[in-house]
């Protein structure tokens, strides 16, 4: 009883345990809200690669794709197993190509490189994981490529200004044979040189004379029309969904906020120029029209991919009934790991992989998970410091109640006892610094945004900026359990840093500590 | 009056300290016996070894030679636990400075050994009645109306007599008492010594109380003077080594 006196005393009275505390609580409270806001960040990160990726993918080996995918497709279905469990599959076909665009924010043409890839659109959004993220078409029945018809007049009306235009050309070509075959009948055809040179203007009259005979002398040209402008037809503009970071970019206000600046708008045509497959490599083109511009938050997708449709893509580089992919949804997604073992053994033997989502990001995932650990070992070393402190102030606090030990033994106290009143002690100290920093690292986390907006306005410079950062608000997962296990890890380091300040007490002779000045 | 058979027998006692190159030998083969009921005081110079001897009868240190006997049971030679146990119940101990516990009131002082008897369980469960014994020990010694205060708000002597009835809340067959009034003034030892005379006389307990005031020694049933590590008048005996060399 005792020990648990003395304990609840040392605790009330002794002012330096309050530093024990504090410090216990001020680690607790830091993995708390670090572990919160990685896992916030490792979860939306895990959410956006699973909502872009599909549930299961199967992927060619190769990035000429593999032939018939809508044979891959009815294999699969004619599978019982895989049927009932598989809600809906989509073919793609993944491509690199050259953009060209012209850029609203520097004014003028510029090329880049980026992703095609080749979609059919209802089963792409029958898949998941896009229609969500298109900006535009996001909550339409069915998203579409196909161009709005205000676009559609546009692209028709400048088609028209240039077939007029070379239209006018033609013309006026044709009225100047005209003239020149008139002139050719009555024999004073002249070549068509200039009727004076620019060294003409210094040279002797004699050379003057040699120029003029010598145009006069020259046979006439023949006199070929030019072809016949085909009749007007206006264009038919194919439709591109443009991600958003290659549409944009980002640039700071005169706050100095970063935003996002347009540099392709709603209705830009683009071109997009890449190779056809085999040995050849015939450079191949087609302009598309950005229909719409897909934001998933995923800075790899939107920074580099442009959707256009999948038989746009085979017939621009001629890969009819070719695709690199078959992307696959689930109706539960524990099956995944099955379904990727059926699939495996019904494709055996052709050059197809099948992976989760998890597998596919398998690096990124793993290396969230091990800077998340890597993280979490350092933060502790925070508890671990703490834990040194406890170290310094029990030793100063054994010495300080040296003869208080000495009349404890007189009085009939083991060693044992001694020892116990110090482990209580700092067992006490660890469960009341984890639970004051459980409180405080709990409340952080629960308001980490409303601290950020609030720090902002003191200091003028955002901490978290929603636009660099991709998320409008920090992300944060409070884990129970992990709370629970950072919780017993800064109680035992408590515990295990009071122990050698308790052996000292334990150890200490009673007559000697009696006489302890 | 105190029976005739020895309650505490201490025989032959040796104790010497050292530190780094320096030997202190404090006790050299010091004999002592104290009759059940008896009120002894030791006294001796400073330096003598008086509380030397009080520490080793009391189990608080042990004898590097020689043996105590507690009852005809010898204790020096016993287990820490059982040392504990004996210094728990059997003695009680009062300090010249009273040593008294500053992060407890004057009731917990007190029931600070009932409280290192029992455990959580046994300590809820009589509770009340711990509370109550060691309210009316302080009502003994005259501290019942200070039973909520802290040490330091206590006179010298009050301390003192908190000590005394911390030291008698277990009921102890010996109390030891270590220059009790020696950091007293005239009036407040003079208390202090009656109340210990009481405590013999109508208790029966027994009492050794080491001092050097030689005007308390008439109040106590018998006096020994220790001189050089051992009784006055006793033959020094030979140290255990020369005498099996002999």
């Amino acid at each position: 009883m005792y020990k648990i006196l003395l304990c609840w005393r040392y605790l009330k009275t002794r002012y330096l345990a309050l530093a024990c505390i504090i410090s216990v609580m001020l680690g607790v409270a830091t993995l708390i809200v670090v572990n919160s806001v990685m896992n916030g960040f490792s979860k939306k990160l895990q959410t956006l690669l699973h909502n872009v990726v599909s549930d299961v993918a199967i992927e060619a080996h190769s990035p000429n794709g593999f032939y018939d995918p809508l044979d891959k497709i009815a294999t699969i279905r004619k599978d019982p197993y895989l049927n009932e469990r598989i809600e809906a599959m989509a073919v793609t076909l993944d491509s690199f190509a050259m953009l060209q665009f012209y850029h609203r924010g520097s004014q003028e043409t510029v090329t880049r490189p980026v992703r095609v890839m080749g979609i059919e659109m209802k089963s792409r959004s029958a898949v998941g994981g896009f229609q969500n993220y298109l900006q535009l078409q996001s909550q339409d029945a069915e998203p579409t490529f196909v161009v709005p018809p205000d676009i559609r007049a546009r692209f028709a009306a400048v088609d028209k200004e240039w077939h007029d235009f070379h239209h006018r050309q033609f013309e006026q070509e044709i009225q100047r044979l005209r003239r020149l075959e008139e002139q050719k009948k009555k024999g004073d055809l002249v070549a068509p040189l200039p009727q004076r040179l620019d060294f003409e203007a210094g040279i002797s009259p004699e050379m003057r004379e040699f120029f003029s005979k010598l145009r006069k002398d020259r046979p006439a040209p023949p006199l070929t029309p030019p072809p016949a402008p085909v009749p007007f037809k206006p264009r038919e503009p194919i439709g591109a969904i443009v991600g958003h970071l290659v549409a944009n970019f980002k640039t700071r206000d005169e706050d100095n906020k970063v935003t996002d600046r347009a540099a392709m708008r709603h209705g830009d045509g683009i071109r997009l120029t890449t190779i056809t497959i085999g040995q050849n490599m015939t450079p191949v083109y087609d302009d598309f029209v950005a229909i719409d511009f897909f934001k998933s938050g995923m800075s790899e997708y939107d920074a580099n991919c442009i959707f256009i449709p999948l038989d746009q893509l085979q017939r621009l580089r001629e890969m009819d009934n070719r695709a690199t992919n078959i992307l696959v949804k689930l109706k539960n997604q524990s099956d995944a790991d099955d379904i990727v073992k059926a699939m495996a053994i019904l494709f055996k033997g052709e050059p197809l992989t099948v992976n989760t989502w998890q597998e596919k990001q398998g690096p990124l995932l793993r290396a969230i998970e091990i800077e998340k650990n890597i993280l979490n070992i350092l933060l502790f070393m925070i508890v671990g410091v703490a834990g040194f402190g406890i170290l310094a102030i029990f030793s100063m606090i054994v010495s300080e109640k040296t003869r208080d030990i000495g009349i404890l033994k007189a009085l009939g106290a083991s060693s044992a006892g001694v020892m116990q009143i110090f482990l209580s002690y700092g067992l006490l100290l660890g469960i009341v610094g984890s639970l004051f920093g459980t409180i405080l690292g709990v409340t952080i986390t629960l308001n980490i945004n409303a601290i950020e907006l609030a720090i902002a306005a003191v200091t003028g410079q955002r901490i978290f900026d929603g636009s660099v950062y991709y998320f409008t608000e920090i992300p944060t997962e409070l884990q129970p359990m992990a709370i629970v296990y950072m919780n017993l890890g800064a109680v035992g380091i408590a515990v295990v840093f009071s122990i050698i300040p308790a052996l000292r007490a334990a150890m200490l002779h009673p007559v000697q500590a009696l006489r302890y000045d | 009056m105190h029976g005739t058979t020895p309650l505490l027998t201490a025989i032959n006692l040796r104790k010497t300290y050292v530190k780094y190159a320096n030997r202190i030998e404090v006790l050299r083969g010091l004999d002592i016996d104290v009759a059940e009921g008896e009120f002894l005081s030791v006294i001796g110079n400073s330096g003598s070894g008086k509380s030397t001897m009080l520490h080793l009868l009391g189990t608080l240190d042990t004898p590097d030679d020689g043996c105590i006997h507690l009852e005809g049971r010898r204790i020096d030679n016993l287990p820490a636990r059982d040392r504990d146990a004996l210094r728990n119940r059997t003695f009680g101990f009062i300090f010249q400075f009273y040593h008294l516990l500053p992060e407890m009131n004057v009731l917990e002082n007190v029931l600070a050994p009932a409280m290192i008897t029992h455990s959580v369980w046994s300590w809820w469960r009589n509770k009340k009645e711990l509370r109550k014994h060691a309210a009316e020990m302080l009502d003994k010694v005259g501290l019942g109306h200070r039973l909520t205060h802290q040490p330091r708000e206590l006179s010298g002597g009050e301390m003192q007599r908190a000590a005394i009835a911390r030291a008698l809340i277990n009921r102890p067959r010996v109390l030891l008492a270590d220059e009790p009034t020696g950091n007293l003034d005239l009036a407040n030892g003079q208390h202090i010594m009656k109340l210990l005379r009481d405590l013999n006389q109508f208790e029966n307990l027994t009492i050794v109380m080491v001092t050097h005031n030689l005007d308390l020694v008439h109040e106590t049933d018998r006096m020994v003077r220790i001189v050089d590590g051992r009784m006055d008048g006793q033959e020094l005996s030979q140290p255990p080594v020369l005498a099996a060399a002999v």
